[in-house]
């Protein structure tokens, strides 16, 4: 028989050590929990946040073929709105995942979805320095593979009205000893440019703080050159390296044709898109 | 933990086994649409732009 009326004591040992058990085991599994959740998190940001985006460009893209049927190519192309699409982006050597359509502004919520446009730099075709912003991974990545771009690469641009074929300039080790005699044909008319703009190169990588990069003369103080002095630049910006927000990359391009749309003619497009 | 919240689901084995594959999909779903958004910009990658 129990007797009811014995002191509570202390629990005998194999129970103390259950419950020992029983926190360690808590403690192990709230780590491996914290594990699953950093791994989704990988997850997120490279694959989740694309389908996201995948669906704002989609969007982007419908509104702006809406806007753009309303336009007439003999007319002048419409001004950007915040956060609304107004160019397609083409980047014939990065093949899949291009056209982009680009949209104005570089806030996180424009860039979700999609390439953005530094508001107030030049338009596409205008002399300065059109310049966009892209994710280098996550959201799609539109600019995930700048590093592949090499000198004399097509980066072509769709307006309501025209298409603008840029062409990255030569990279840092190639400018000095360039010669527009021997380049391929592919590179007519970007050659370095010399002048202000004899240290803009293809491609180079600099500290987020360098916004000297997308001024209309990349790297000379604004209003140093004269507008009908400058040439027709484009540049890329994304982050570097590939995850990290540590630094940035900048794709440097010069405008080398032009060809206007025709109305009648709507599947005529650049021979610059087929390589 | 897991054990503990295995022992308070109710029913029987399959019941309970549906309901722990809700409660981890529903998980995973707070995760991906709710939270992880938004922490993300409190975190320090994926700004592409210049400062």
């Amino acid at each position: 028989m129990v007797s009811l009326d014995t002191p509570p004591q202390a629990p005998p040992p194999e129970r103390r050590s259950g419950r020992l058990r029983a926190v360690l085991r808590g403690f192990g599994e709230g780590l491996i929990t914290l594990g699953l959740v950093v791994l989704l998190f990988v997850f997120y940001e490279v694959q989740v946040t694309s389908w996201f985006s995948a669906r704002q460009q989609a969007d982007a893209t419908q509104r702006l073929r809406d806007r753009w049927r309303e336009v007439s190519p003999e007319a002048r192309a419409p001004d950007p709105i915040p956060g609304r699409g107004f160019a397609r982006l083409y980047v014939p050597a990065l093949g899949s995942g291009f056209p982009f359509t680009v949209l104005e502004g570089t806030d996180q919520e424009t860039l979700a979805a999609g390439p953005g446009h530094y508001t107030g730099t030049a338009l596409p075709g205008e002399r300065g320095n059109f310049a966009l912003a892209g994710h280098r991974s996550g959201r799609m990545a539109p600019f995930g593979d700048l590093d592949r771009l090499d000198s004399c690469d097509a980066v072509v641009v769709e307006t309501a009205t025209e298409w603008y074929v840029y062409r990255v300039l030569p990279l840092r080790d190639e400018a000095a000893d360039w010669d527009p005699e021997t380049a391929p044909e592919r590179c007519a008319g970007a050659a370095p440019i010399g002048g202000p703009y004899r240290e803009v190169f293809g491609r180079s990588i600099v500290e987020p703080q360098r916004r000297e990069v997308i001024h209309p003369v990349p790297g000379v103080p604004r209003g140093t050159v004269p507008e009908q002095w400058r040439s027709r630049l484009i540049t890329l910006t994304t982050c570097h390296p590939r995850y990290s927000a540590e630094k940035r990359m900048i794709v440097h391009g010069v405008l080398t044709k032009r060809y206007p749309k025709v109305a009648e003619r709507p599947d005529l497009r650049p021979p610059e898109l087929d390589g | 933990m897991y054990a503990w919240i295995w022992r308070q689901l109710p029913g029987p084995l399959a019941v309970r086994a549906v309901t722990a594959l809700l409660l981890v999909v529903g998980v995973i779903a707070l995760l991906l649409f709710v939270i992880f958004p938004a922490v993300e910009p409190l975190l320090p990658f994926g700004d592409p732009t210049l400062e």
